[in-house]
């Protein structure tokens, strides 16, 4: 017997109303609806109580209501559900962002990027929380590994050029805002901060 | 709603001659349109008998009779008294014998024009008898109607409560009357047919266990075509940890099942079939001796198409054939005739539209007759088709039984292969494509894709087989989920949309939601999601996008 088929055959009979509440959850979620969101995982997670994903959504939902020991308990949950799960880990991570505990937010999102490099959501939170830390090192590395995987990620080299600045590496940073510019030229807070770096650059002489 | 007047056939055999009157059917409540019949029988399922009777007694069609035949089991009368509806007949037997018994006793009473079917744990959707009396009444000259149904996988809780997990329209196929002669495709739930038509087709078969429902639709496409209706207008349901009745039935004992399918294989209503021709295959065989009777079980075993099997045989072999087979035919002939002579001989008792020649020492398997016999039913070519493994020395074939008579009567003298030829009658091996069940060896290639994780590619067979050999709705459905697995998200909504303007199904929903929510058209997808989740809880789908269904009218 074909397990691969077995399984196949098993999911396509119990995964639809499940899937069909947890897609409806994400899309009130993307909308700012967030008691629909709940009230749609909460049912998903009835009917797929193994599933991760209902509690990931239960969490972002609390998080926007500001109810954090809701959120973390459901990402929690998740974790343990799926321990990897990088999108609980950075639910985590905002959890103690929002609390004020920039260390542990800033090893919670590292934790998310080892299990998806592609996480753009726990790169940006290591980026807010390298900020108010004044630490910029380790997230400079992080971003600039994450560039080389996604060259031309304009976000990411706006939030690099930044940090250049903050850690007196203006030239660098100038660098990267000519590249950003010749990709987006009309990228408004590029252009304004290539000025402050030149500024910078200019007193420094 | 005007139902146009129809125009007379003369060849048509039905006992109503002449135009039919002009009709008023409102589908809205149905008290003007012939009355339906439908049946319900029960066994041991009270948890789930009301479910299913009110979803008759639901229905927007109102005229009906509703007979509920309780096969004895647990009592339910007063689940039928509770309901104090007069539309409801109850016929309350307290021993069990079985569901032909239970549906004939009741349509021995019935005075409906049409009947429909529901059995105890599953239910029609409100449109449901409405929508195939609609038809039935309308342009189509179909006496047999049928819809689409879901299958509704559920867990079933400690207290017998069902949990749906999923629906999905598994088959979706357009009437396929070969098809339905090798297996069924219309689930018994979801057909309509005119209650006359039984008197042509006989009742239920009440010697058979297991595969009722295929008997009685097998028996009805003798006599008409059936209009598929491609709209979901009901569910069964399928708890999972429940085996599939027939596949456990199959299990537990093949030669019983294997006795069940050959009865219905074998089963032929009295004549005229409208609808059906019939074949007459003639072994020849030196003797009557064990090869003999070895093909003849293997023609028995093997063979689907509605058949008549003549045997020229001496008549002291007459004497000595011991077979208890029906639609055999034994040819008395002179001891020492020729191959010619015994096919002579039977060809002068053959009554249908072709034969089959066949030497006892043929290999006969699956389909040993039907796939050329498929090929001369489509040819126009006066001509007839090798049977496969026919050499020249084991020589077999399958012909238009005019155009053997011809060539016999016009080279009597002459072998029979030779007689052909000299009366121009090619004989030949049918090509691939001139092979029945394209369609279903597409399907097997495009499910091996699938499997295989080659989503393009199953993508682009299931949108050929569409457009080659109908199904559409059913094969836009699969080849969107192709597309979406290989990442062509614009196809896949494309295809989508189209399903879901006509006839939207939870698995086609929940799949143009995901594009949508892709191109972050959260509104159209949330409103996708939310028909979806009431269909699940139970609402009847309506179009996903009304505003283009209008445009259809």
């Amino acid at each position: 017997m074909n397990t691969a088929r077995t399984n196949d055959a098993d999911r396509h009979k119990k995964a639809q109303h499940y899937e069909v509440l947890r897609e409806l959850g994400d899309c009130h979620t993307s909308v700012g609806n967030y008691t629909e969101a709940q009230r749609c995982y909460e049912k998903a997670a009835s009917l797929g109580p193994d599933e991760p994903g209902p509690y990931v959504g239960l969490g972002v939902a609390a998080i926007q209501k500001n109810k954090l020991d809701e959120a973390e308990i459901a990402f929690r949950v998740a974790c343990r559900l799926d321990p990897n799960c990088a999108k609980a880990y950075a639910g985590l991570a905002m959890v103690a962002q929002q609390r004020r505990d920039f260390p542990q937010a800033f090893d919670l999102y590292l934790r998310s990027l080892e299990l998806d490099t592609d996480s753009i959501a726990a790169l940006l939170g290591m980026f807010q929380v390298s900020c108010e830390m004044h630490s910029f090192a380790k997230i400079i590395y992080y971003l600039e590994v994450y560039l080389q995987m996604h060259p031309g990620d304009t976000s990411v080299m706006f939030a690099l050029a930044a940090l250049y600045l903050k850690d007196n590496r203006p030239e660098r940073s100038e660098t990267m805002l000519l590249d950003l510019l010749s990709l987006e030229p009309a990228h408004r807070d590029a252009a304004n901060l290539l000025e402050e770096v030149r500024h910078t650059l200019a007193g420094a002489i | 709603m005007t139902i146009p007047r129809a125009t007379p056939d003369p060849s048509d055999t039905r006992r109503d001659h002449g135009p039919m009157p002009d009709r008023q059917v409102s589908v809205g409540d149905g008290t003007r349109g012939p009355l339906v019949t439908v049946l319900l029988p029960t066994h041991n399922r009270r948890r789930y008998l009301p479910e299913a009777l009110v979803s008759v007694l639901r229905q927007t069609y109102r005229h009906l009779e509703i007979f509920v035949i309780r096969d004895g089991g647990e009592e339910v009368s007063d689940i039928i008294r509770s309901f104090h509806d007069p539309r409801v007949v109850f016929i309350d037997r307290k021993d069990n014998r079985g569901k032909p018994h239970s549906l004939n006793e009741a349509l021995a009473r019935a005075r409906g024009k049409y009947v429909a079917y529901l059995d105890d744990d599953d239910v029609f959707y409100p449109g449901h008898v409405g929508t195939l009396v609609d038809v039935l009444e309308g342009s189509t000259d179909c006496r047999v109607a049928y819809s689409d149904l879901y299958k509704t996988y559920c867990e079933v809780t400690p207290g017998g409560d069902r949990r749906v997990l999923s629906k999905h329209v598994e088959i979706s196929r357009d009437f396929d009357r070969f098809m339905m002669l090798y297996f069924n495709h219309v689930l018994h739930v979801s057909l309509m047919h005119r209650r006359d038509l039984l008197d042509k087709t006989g009742l239920y078969n009440e010697q058979l266990n297991i595969l009722i429902d295929w008997d009685i639709t097998r028996r009805l496409a003798f006599f008409s075509d059936f209009h598929h209706v491609v709209t979901v207008t009901g569910e069964f349901y399928s708890p999972l940890g429940e085996c599939d009745r027939i596949s456990y039935q199959r299990r537990k004992d093949a030669q019983d099942y294997l006795r069940n399918v050959v009865a219905i294989r074998t089963t032929r209503p009295p004549k005229p079939w409208p609808k059906m021709k019939d074949l007459s295959i003639i072994l020849i065989v030196d003797r009557c001796d064990e090869r003999a009777v070895n093909a003849i079980l293997r023609i028995w075993r093997h063979t689907f198409h509605p058949y008549t099997l003549r045997i020229p045989l001496s008549p002291a072999d007459i004497r000595r054939l011991n077979v208890d087979m029906p639609n055999v035919d034994p040819v008395p002939v002179k001891p020492l005739s020729t191959p010619a002579e015994k096919v002579d001989a039977a060809l002068r008792r053959c009554a249908g539209d072709y034969v089959a020649l066949v030497p006892d020492r043929m290999i006969i398997e699956e389909m040993w007759v039907e796939r050329p016999l498929y090929a001369l039913m489509h040819s126009t070519a006066r001509e007839g088709f090798l049977l496969e493994g026919a050499t020249p020395q084991c020589w077999a074939a399958v012909l238009r039984r005019a155009d053997l008579d011809q060539a016999r009567r016009a080279h009597t003298h002459l072998p029979v292969e030779a007689s052909l030829a000299a009366a121009g009658i090619r004989v030949r091996e049918p090509k691939e494509e001139e092979l029945p069940f394209q369609f279903d060896e597409w399907l097997r290639q495009a499910k091996i894709a699938e499997a295989d994780g080659n989503w393009p590619t199953a993508a682009r067979l299931f949108e050929r087989m569409g457009e080659r050999f109908g199904n559409q709705r059913w094969m836009k459905a699969a080849a969107a989920r192709a597309y979406f697995e290989s990442r062509d998200y614009s196809r896949a909504g494309q295809l989508s949309r189209q399903v879901n303007t006509e006839c939207p199904t939870v698995d086609t929903l929940l799949l143009e939601a995901k594009v949508r929510r892709r191109e972050r058209d959260y509104g159209t997808a949330i409103r996708l999601l939310a028909q979806a989740e009431q269909t699940l809880g139970g609402c009847t789908p309506v179009p996903a996008h009304p505003e283009a269904a209008l445009s259809l009218v």
